[in-house]
């Protein structure tokens, strides 16, 4: 693919995903090629030393995802800008280093571009690693901040939304994607973003007289240990409080509303259009972060009087468990799945969700 | 006999490079000895403020709370991945790990083995004393055949289990790395056998200036030490020692696999 | 060792921490001049620890250093030589 020199570009959203790492500022990149994500590595070995991105200083492939994650670990306790991408089974093999990324409080970027699964799955996109992403996924008492981009654009201006929270709480984040929206070629502008300088006072880069820094996870004294995750606990529902993001499309008068991300959130935009032709006053809620999920809009508009929820997902049926949840039991919450990689067009979202309406 | 008090110069003494916290490590524990050897050479280096410690999973895991440096944990057996990040991230820092064998050589094999490959400007040091010490004495790759442990309680069957693996030899059948050495580190009887033979406390000091000495030249230092675990072997402290002497040293033979940079010559 | 002179002044000499020692016998073991042993009493965590005696069986210490060297566990806190 032809430099970017200029910020208009038509590239593919794992494309323009590097290249909106680059632009805000990353220092490193540690990966293994897993299809669909392997633009990302490609574009990134290309882009090495391109003196447009001073700041990134490391790119090197790794021998496995689990390699991968362990680099990541080791730059990101330098308070480096760290990345890494990858598919259900590589984000598998991450989950231990993840882990200990929350328990230590690193931040860093960790792209899952979703496929069908499970196991070797196949190539299509599947929402499917949902679960994996923000219930945790790893051992332990952790949350990671997710964030579902569904455009081009949002792939390109994600990274630095992704680093400045993740530098903000100290916590892993992920981006969430799909093999759909890996491979979509749009239209973007690169925004212009600042490559913002975060407090890494926490860093370990060497004794500082007599302190020290440490980057544990380990507290084998109980207490300690119990103090720890209260900590971690209220970083989660800080985050929760005051980090829920969504986008809303004719919701303020909707009868029944779709959820969902990603891919299906596009088609659900077009199947809108079509029902509120048809006479349904259907809307459309997008969650922009998984984690913290988007719960406070979910209870307002049921408080305004939405009955009915369809929840759009790629999946044996996950994002709908938190939708249910953040319902309160007070709405009807449909289901509409598709698996194995298949997306469903707007048309048999529009039937569906008739029916449902009816 | 008179002893006058303040006429007295510390040779050897209190060595900032190393906490005042009593160690975990069993009674003649190898770790131990390690971690003062390593503290010395940190400190005769003067590189406190510019080292960093990765832990890694075993006996070795509360490394950082004697050795006063900058320390970050990693996942048991990834030590020298994450080591890669940070120093390639930083290539000023002095980056280290003490590594078990366990955390070497199963767990962690195809990390070491891909630092160890790309060069990596980082320092290894493995403690192999051929069982699972920190989690109560099983089987380790590096466990002589017939040795009992807890889940080889009928000793160590190589048809079931294959033979002892020897990190040493792997790591030197690379191209990249630039110090790869052996060194026997328990006292050694000798053959009066009531007088034990420091030379690998001796030989083990050099040996780790000698790999710091590789990383700031840029290669990568691997130093394997060949130990005991005198409680889950079962012997006494002193039997643990002849063993290694006797059995483990020939199993492993100390010496100097790779020297790249010619720094034993010095 | 009556044939070993014993010198008005010690040479040199190595301070024990008790408190740290684990009783492991390494010190008295590899001490050529015999000078470490293990002491009847016991420190606080129930170990015998190894104690000091200027001119051993064998001669004086001579602040080889060797006891510092093999300790495993920092009891051996310093070895050091007489400043005239």
């Amino acid at each position: 693919m032809e430099s970017v020199t200029e910020t208009r570009a038509f590239l593919k959203g794992n494309e323009a995903l590097a290249l909106g790492a680059l632009h805000t500022g990353m220092n490193a990149y540690f990966g293994y090629p897993i299809t669909p994500s392997s633009e990302v590595p490609e574009v990134l070995a290309t882009e090495f030393g391109n003196p447009q991105y001073p700041g990134f200083k490391v790119f090197l492939q790794a021998a496995s995802e689990l390699e991968a994650i362990n680099m990541v670990i080791g730059a990101a306790s330098t308070g480096a800008k760290v990345m890494t991408a990858t598919s259900g089974p590589g984000f598998s093999l991450k989950q231990e280093g993840i882990s200990y990324a929350a328990g230590m409080e690193l931040p860093m970027l960790i792209v899952d571009v979703n496929r069908s699964g499970p196991g070797l799955g196949n190539l299509g996109p599947e929402q499917s690693d949902y679960f994996q992403a923000t219930k945790g996924g790893g051992h332990g008492g952790y949350r990671n901040i997710v964030l579902a981009p569904a455009s081009v654009p949002e792939m390109a201006s994600f990274p630095a939304l992704g680093f400045s929270l993740a530098f903000k709480y100290r916590n892993p984040v992920v981006i969430l994607a799909d093999a759909f929206l890996g491979q979509l070629k749009e239209d973007l502008t690169f925004p212009e973003v600042p490559a913002p300088k975060f407090d890494v006072s926490w860093a370990t880069t060497g004794a500082r007289g007599p302190e020290r820094h440490l980057l544990l996870s380990m507290h084998l004294d109980l207490p300690d240990q119990a103090r720890h995750s209260e900590h971690l606990r209220s970083k989660y529902e800080e985050v929760a409080r005051v980090e829920q993001r969504s986008e809303s499309l004719r919701t303020d008068d909707a009868d029944v509303v779709l959820v969902a991300y990603g891919i299906t959130a596009r088609l659900c935009r077009r199947a809108v259009g079509t029902l509120r032709e048809k006479g349904i006053r259907a809307g459309l809620l997008r969650p922009i972060t998984l984690s913290p999920f988007p719960s406070k809009e979910i209870a307002a508009l049921v408080e305004r009087g939405v009955q009915k929820f369809v929840v759009v997902e790629l999946n044996m049926g996950q994002m709908v468990e938190d939708v249910r949840l953040a319902t309160g039991g007070r709405a009807r919450v449909e289901t509409v799945q598709r698996l194995g990689g298949l997306l469903p067009s707007s048309l048999d979202l529009v039937h569906q969700v008739e029916a449902m309406a009816r | 006999m008179i002893e006058i008090e303040g006429h007295y110069e510390a040779k050897l003494g209190h060595l900032p490079t190393l906490t005042s916290k009593p160690t975990h490590y069993c009674a003649g524990c190898e770790h131990g000895t390690l971690t003062r050897l390593i503290a010395y050479a940190l400190n005769e280096l003067d590189a406190r403020e510019r080292t960093v410690l990765v832990d890694s999973v075993g006996c070795s895991v509360l490394a950082h709370e004697y050795l006063n440096v900058d320390a970050v944990q990693s996942p048991h057996g990834r030590a020298p991945a994450v080591m890669a990040g940070i120093k390639r991230m930083r290539p000023d820092l002095l980056v280290f790990a003490v590594q078990g064998d366990g955390d070497a050589v199963s767990i962690g094999l195809a990390e070491l083995i891909h630092a160890a490959n790309r060069g990596e400007a980082i320092t290894i040091f493995l403690v192999n004393n051929a069982i699972y010490g920190m989690t109560g004495g099983q089987l380790a790759p590096t466990t002589p055949a017939g040795m009992i442990t807890t889940t080889s309680p009928r000793g160590r069957d190589i048809a079931l289990t294959g033979p002892p693996m020897d990190a040493t030899k792997l790591v030197a059948s690379l191209e990249a790395p630039a110090y790869v050495k052996r060194v026997l580190l328990p006292v050694t009887p000798t053959p009066t056998a009531d007088f034990y033979n420091a030379r690998g406390s001796i030989e083990g000091a050099r040996s780790i200036q000698n790999a710091f000495r590789v990383q700031e030249m840029g290669g990568f230092s691997f130093v394997e030490f060949v130990s005991t675990c005198n409680v889950n072997w079962k012997m006494s402290i002193l039997a643990s020692k002849r063993y290694a002497t006797d059995v483990l040293a020939k199993i492993f033979p100390p010496g100097l696999y790779k020297d790249k940079f010619g720094v034993e010559k010095r | 060792m009556a044939n070993v002179a014993v010198p008005e002044v010690q040479r040199a000499r190595v301070v024990v921490d008790a408190e740290r020692c684990k009783g492991c016998d390494l010190c008295v073991v590899v001490c050529p001049q015999r000078n470490l042993h293990l002491s009847d009493s016991m420190n606080r965590s129930g170990f015998h620890p190894a104690e000091f005696r200027f001119h051993g069986e064998k001669g004086d210490c001579t602040a080889c250093g060797l006891c510092y060297w093999v300790c495993p566990d920092f009891a051996i806190a310093e070895v050091s030589r007489w400043k005239a």
